[in-house]
């Protein structure tokens, strides 16, 4: 049961007619930046960064600032390689907010979902590899400085919660109300998913240690589990809707 | 521009007219940071990540009053840019069918760029705040400004990638830029991207404050956002003639 | 919701198949996804208390001690009377009644707004009582509960929508009708397993 993606196009006519015939190319390009674009995330946060899994919350500042010298070189390499491609984000998300708008639920969870985004990249993604930038830069700085570096950091990429759970709470509402079946209708209950793995990250900006600290077996192995489930399946169904988007058509303004 | 009378109250007017403004509010902003720019004395020259915390810390001391007045600037006009980065996304929602993707990646990306320079900013001017602070505080404060304000061109990079391939894609029978502008966009991508390794070393032309990832960063910006202006104003008003709303 | 191509246990002139009697799995792929996928999550939750819990077996025991099991047993007599009216109103809006229909989803989600009060009650006398998510197994209680209420939440809406489908003569799609139940009977079941797990397994 296929469902055409095709929406009414926009009352204007476009200043500048299409050629034919309509290539799908611009919208490949724009697609295989997601996955690009998330490998790379995860070679920044994993393997340079290690934020991903993330270090105790409960040890002392000598720990930390020996962890900070111990990956000094791998975590200034992550942050220059974040600092180089994570406009990726823009690419992943602006290319979702464009295929919200091919929806029949209207353009508003479409600016929610981009504004939250846009917005969220910054303390949500990049802070952390500045503050652990910081802390690595200067080994000889006061520990207690490097440790207020270090929470900084991991506070703000792991529980960084308003931005994150109102874009999803806009992806999951638009494709519920979605006539076009852009997206299908399981993706909204995922999406739902991590909006509560948001609520329950507020736990770790009180705790220290066990299972709802930034490390901690619920608030931070069970969800990242979740989101890496989510990401994939929302990559996966962003290749199809793009698959099934008619070449040359453009949403409504 | 004139627009022939008669035509006044139409939408279509108004959206030529609020880009102009638009247009002439960056303009005013630019004019207004490239002032900022110049009489902030941390980039003449910029500072060095060699510094001590004590030199540092007298630095902010010695020149407040000056920090404090470009910072704020800089913070003030720095998301003006804002309105020019609308004004093209306006335009590249007006390329071809196939390019309307790129508008919305290219609108996140200047909203998450503007944040970070925003922050940078913020960050420089809070370390101009309060002179007799910690030396070692006030360290980390401009490490932290100068890894902000120099490093993360990435949103950048995606911005002027997704302006040029929408060029690229713009195959109209008007195209809404010249090609060129594409060329162009990705060569200043191409000159910033560098800066985004800048505190891996701290010394040489590829340092914060050395030619590459400062100054070579900057002046490329800095001409691509003048140039962007030009042509930007230039297809507003082919954009006003073929809308019949001028000659 | 959800649309899917099942058929409508009322055939088109408004006469019903038979009494309460269906021809399908109830609700659709959807939401049984999400039905799921939610216990599945929460089964990982489950799994996890249970760990702790054995890792520090008196600690538990000695907050557990703190909290209030007959509250707990209204509130489950609450939820499981709810998901009672719910049920009837599905077989009410198979049967083509949907004015009862309606009238037994708004008792549902009545009980389901009592639940939630009855809840807000309790973490307000246990918050008082100085007992926060300092400690770990409150800091479990005040997360599952949590987390089940925003269910709970979730649900009432999603029970406003049966009745928004129920109301309009043009709709009444008995697969949305479901979809809600079955929403609703997993909240229930989510809420059955935490006051085992929490109140009466000491």
């Amino acid at each position: 049961m296929r469902v055409s993606a095709t929406v009414p196009v926009g009352g204007e006519p476009t200043l500048t007619d299409s050629q034919p015939p309509p290539s799908k190319r611009a919208l490949s390009i724009a697609f295989w930046i997601f996955p690009g674009f998330f490998g790379l995330f995860g070679v920044v946060f994993v393997v340079l960064l290690r934020v991903i899994p993330p270090p105790r919350p409960d040890v002392d500042n000598k720990y930390i600032t020996d962890y900070f010298e111990t990956h000094h070189s791998s975590i200034l390499i992550g942050l220059g390689l974040l600092c180089l491609v994570f406009g990726g984000s823009a690419v992943a998300n602006g290319f979702i907010t464009y295929h919200m708008k091919r929806m029949s639920s209207g353009p508003v969870f479409a600016y929610v979902y981009m504004g939250g985004l846009a917005v969220g990249s910054i303390p949500g993604m990049l802070l952390v590899a500045v503050c652990w930038g910081a802390a690595a830069l200067r080994p000889d700085r006061e520990p207690r400085i490097i440790a207020m570096l270090y929470d900084l950091g991991m506070l703000s990429f792991n529980g960084q919660l308003g931005c994150f759970a109102t874009a999803y709470l806009a992806f999951a509402i638009a494709i519920l109300v979605d006539k076009n079946n852009i997206f299908p209708k399981w993706l909204a209950y995922l999406t739902i998913w991590q909006i509560v793995t948001e609520v329950i990250a507020t736990q770790m900006w009180q705790q220290t240690s066990g299972p709802f600290a930034w490390n901690g077996s619920i608030a931070f192995w069970l969800a990242v589990v979740v989101f890496g489930v989510w990401l994939n399946c929302q990559g996966l169904m962003l290749k199809k809707a793009t698959d099934d988007h008619p070449a040359g058509t453009r949403p409504p303004d | 521009m004139q627009l022939l009378s008669g035509i006044d109250d139409l939408p279509r007017t108004a959206n030529v007219r609020t880009q102009l403004m638009a247009l002439w509010v960056t303009a005013i902003s630019l004019a207004l940071m490239l002032v900022a720019y110049a009489v902030f004395p941390g980039f003449w020259p910029p500072m060095s990540p060699e510094m001590s915390a004590e030199a540092v810390a007298d630095f902010y001391r010695n020149n407040a009053g000056w920090i404090r007045f470009s910072m704020v600037t800089f913070n003030l006009c720095g998301l003006m840019l804002l309105p020019l980065f609308c004004v093209v996304t306006v335009q590249i929602k007006r390329m071809a069918a196939q390019s309307q993707a790129f508008a919305y990646c290219y609108l996140m990306a200047t909203i998450s760029g503007g944040t970070i320079f925003a922050l940078a900013a913020t960050i420089f001017a809070t370390a101009a705040y309060r002179p007799n602070r910690d030396a070692d505080l006030i360290l980390v404060l401009n490490d932290l400004g100068w890894i902000v304000f120099v490093a993360p061109v990435g949103m950048a990079l995606i911005q002027n990638l997704m302006l040029a391939l929408a060029i690229y894609f713009d195959n109209g029978a008007r195209p809404v830029y010249p090609r060129w502008v594409g060329h162009f966009a990705l060569v200043v991508a191409l000159a910033m991207a560098p800066a985004a390794f800048s505190m891996t070393v701290t010394s040489g032309p590829f340092a914060w404050n050395g030619a590459i990832s400062f100054w070579l960063r900057n002046i490329a910006f800095g001409t691509f956002l003048v140039v962007l202006l030009v042509v930007s104003w230039k297809a507003v008003h082919r954009q006003a003639i073929d809308e019949g709303l001028t000659e | 919701m959800t649309e899917s191509t099942s058929t409508s246990a009322v055939l088109a002139d408004g006469r019903p198949i038979a009494d309460g009697e269906c021809s399908h799995l109830p609700g659709d792929t959807h939401m049984w996804v999400m039905v799921l996928g939610d216990l599945a999550i929460f089964g990982a939750y489950f799994l996890i208390y249970m760990v702790h819990r054995a890792m520090a077996p008196e600690a538990f025991l000695a907050a557990q001690q703190h909290l209030d099991v007959t509250i707990g047993v209204v509130n489950t007599m609450v939820l499981l009377t709810s998901s009672l009216f719910v049920a009837l109103s599905v077989y009410a809006a198979r049967s083509g009644r949907p004015d009862r229909a309606i009238k037994l989803t708004y008792a549902g989600g009545a009980c389901g707004v009592l639940f939630v009060a009855i809840k807000a009650y309790e973490w307000s006398l246990e918050l008082r009582s100085g007992h926060t998510v300092g400690n770990e197994f409150f800091s479990f209680y005040y997360v599952l509960t949590g987390v089940h209420m925003l269910h709970v939440t979730l649900g009432l809406i999603i029970l406003g929508v049966s009745v928004r489908e129920l109301r309009a003569p043009k709709r009444r799609r008995i697969t949305l009708v479901e979809q809600g139940a079955t929403y609703w009977h997993m909240v229930d079941l989510l809420w059955i397993v935490i006051f085992g797990l929490l109140y009466v397994v000491r």
